[in-house]
């Protein structure tokens, strides 16, 4: 960038140096007051020096709200780019990102998110911390599975996932009550019934804290070691509502197909306590196709009420 | 969120006339032309265009490419029924793309299919705008 920007533009809003062949961007932005727009796409940025050393302190940091740095050679997130406070959209499509750092949570104002176009792998459940991101890109990457703490997300609208290597989903999407579209296609979704996929048995700690928290035992912090209280702090509730259970960290990991909309059979991953807790409707002998019908019945109108618009394609 | 549907020309009755326009990774299902036929233009960017053969009848198993190819500005495709099913995606990270779309007779309904299985389902298509003023629905 030429060193006199500053002086000679000091009112400039919106910077277009897409496809110029920028390797690096020095302080001369730092002294760009007004500046909200930066769109650097199609550059070589993605060594050291591609974002300046002071943007943390400089006045960009809270105003800048469009960072436009897709089709460079990022192959991680600069972390002075983490600082910009007031942005609001943020793209990065079409580099060479392997994942995505937690401190992406620092993004607070982040509401637009475009990832497409890496080799990411995993999500950090940190992102599901950016309390407005509406419109989440994540397609053609190499993502094996969504953390269920993503379903905090509850300003998202839109979640494109197309093009990865899911097999399967966590149940707690159905949470996302504002999602209204969800694409799925190009992923190896699991199309036929799994049943009980892992079943680690429960160790005698885990049984003895099924017990106490089943029972209401009552405890106070004197009568146990801070270890076993902390222990008994973290049973997590079955989610099958005829049963009462809990599980600290043995678990039935089970694929339900949930019908979205009516159309799409979508395979979620449910956590359960123990193999014989599987469905309001059915009995321990049931044959598994049948019991993936009725839990598909029971769940599709949850889920119907909750999912508008699912693009599976 | 995704790409949107632009109505320009209903042509008093006998086609319908619209602009597409893709947000980066944007890409549409794949679907038919209930009966009519469809001529694409694009006017700018890239499309990219898969044509599938239709599903058997008791279609169960993943559905089958025909061919595929990308569609550079100016370009023009058609298809019908006769010729198949297509998926149009806009598999850029970087650049938007819009397309001019023809159908006659025009239609509002087709079925989209899913392609690990071939199950199709009616779907009605919505404008996001007509005549330049946005559709509110």
């Amino acid at each position: 960038l030429p060193a006199g920007l500053s002086q000679w533009f000091p009112a400039l809003e919106v910077l277009d140096v897409s496809g110029t062949g920028l390797t690096e961007m020095g302080a001369e932005l730092l002294s760009l007051p007004c500046l909200h727009t930066l769109l650097a796409k199609n550059n070589r940025l993605g060594g050291p020096g591609s974002l300046p050393k002071g943007l943390g302190q400089a006045p960009l940091a809270s105003s800048l709200r469009v960072l436009n740095l897709s089709g460079n050679r990022f192959a991680d997130v600069p972390p002075v780019l983490l600082r910009l406070r007031g942005l609001r959209s943020l793209s990065l499509g079409g580099n060479r990102l392997h994942s995505i750092p937690p401190d992406i949570q620092e993004l607070r104002s982040l509401e637009f998110l475009y990832l497409g176009g890496n080799f990411i792998t995993s999500i950090p459940p940190e992102l599901a911390k950016l309390p407005s991101l509406k419109y989440l890109v994540l397609c053609d990457n190499k993502i094996q599975s969504i953390p269920p703490q993503l379903a905090q997300l509850h300003s998202l609208r839109s979640l494109s996932l197309h093009n990865n290597l899911l097999t399967y989903l966590p149940r707690e999407i159905l949470n996302l009550v504002h999602l209204e579209e969800l694409s799925l296609r190009g992923n190896p979704l699991v199309v036929r019934f799994v049943r009980d996929l892992t079943y680690n048995p429960p160790s005698l700690q885990e049984l003895a804290g099924r017990t106490v928290k089943t029972r209401n035992v009552p405890y106070t912090p004197s009568d146990l070691p801070e270890t076993l209280v902390r222990y008994l702090s973290l049973a997590s509730n079955c989610p099958n509502p005829k049963c009462g259970g809990v599980y600290f960290d043995s678990c039935v990991r089970q694929i339900k197909f949930v019908d979205f909309c009516g159309k799409y059979r979508l395979p979620l991953m449910h956590y359960l306590c123990s193999p014989e807790c599987s469905s309001p409707y059915s009995s321990a002998s049931q044959s598994s196709t049948s019991q993936s019908e009725s839990d598909s019945e029971d769940e599709a109108s949850v889920a119907a009420h909750r999912m508008q618009k699912v693009l599976l394609g | 969120f995704r790409y949107t549907r632009n109505l320009v020309d209903s042509g008093n009755g006998k086609f319908n006339l619209m602009i597409l326009c893709w947000g980066e990774g944007h890409g549409s299902s794949i679907h038919d032309h209930t009966d009519s036929h469809c001529f694409m233009k694009i006017l700018q960017g890239n499309l990219k265009e898969t044509l599938f053969e239709w599903p058997e009848k008791k279609g169960n198993g993943e559905m089958t490419k025909k061919s595929e190819r990308v569609l550079r500005e100016n370009q023009c495709a058609y298809i019908n029924d006769s010729i198949g099913l297509h998926r149009v995606e806009n598999i850029s990270h970087t650049e938007t793309a819009v397309s001019l779309h023809l159908y006659s007779p025009p239609f509002d309904t087709c079925n989209t299919f899913d392609q690990r299985t071939g199950h199709k389902h009616k779907v009605t298509m919505t404008f996001y705008s007509q005549y330049g003023e946005r559709t509110v629905c």
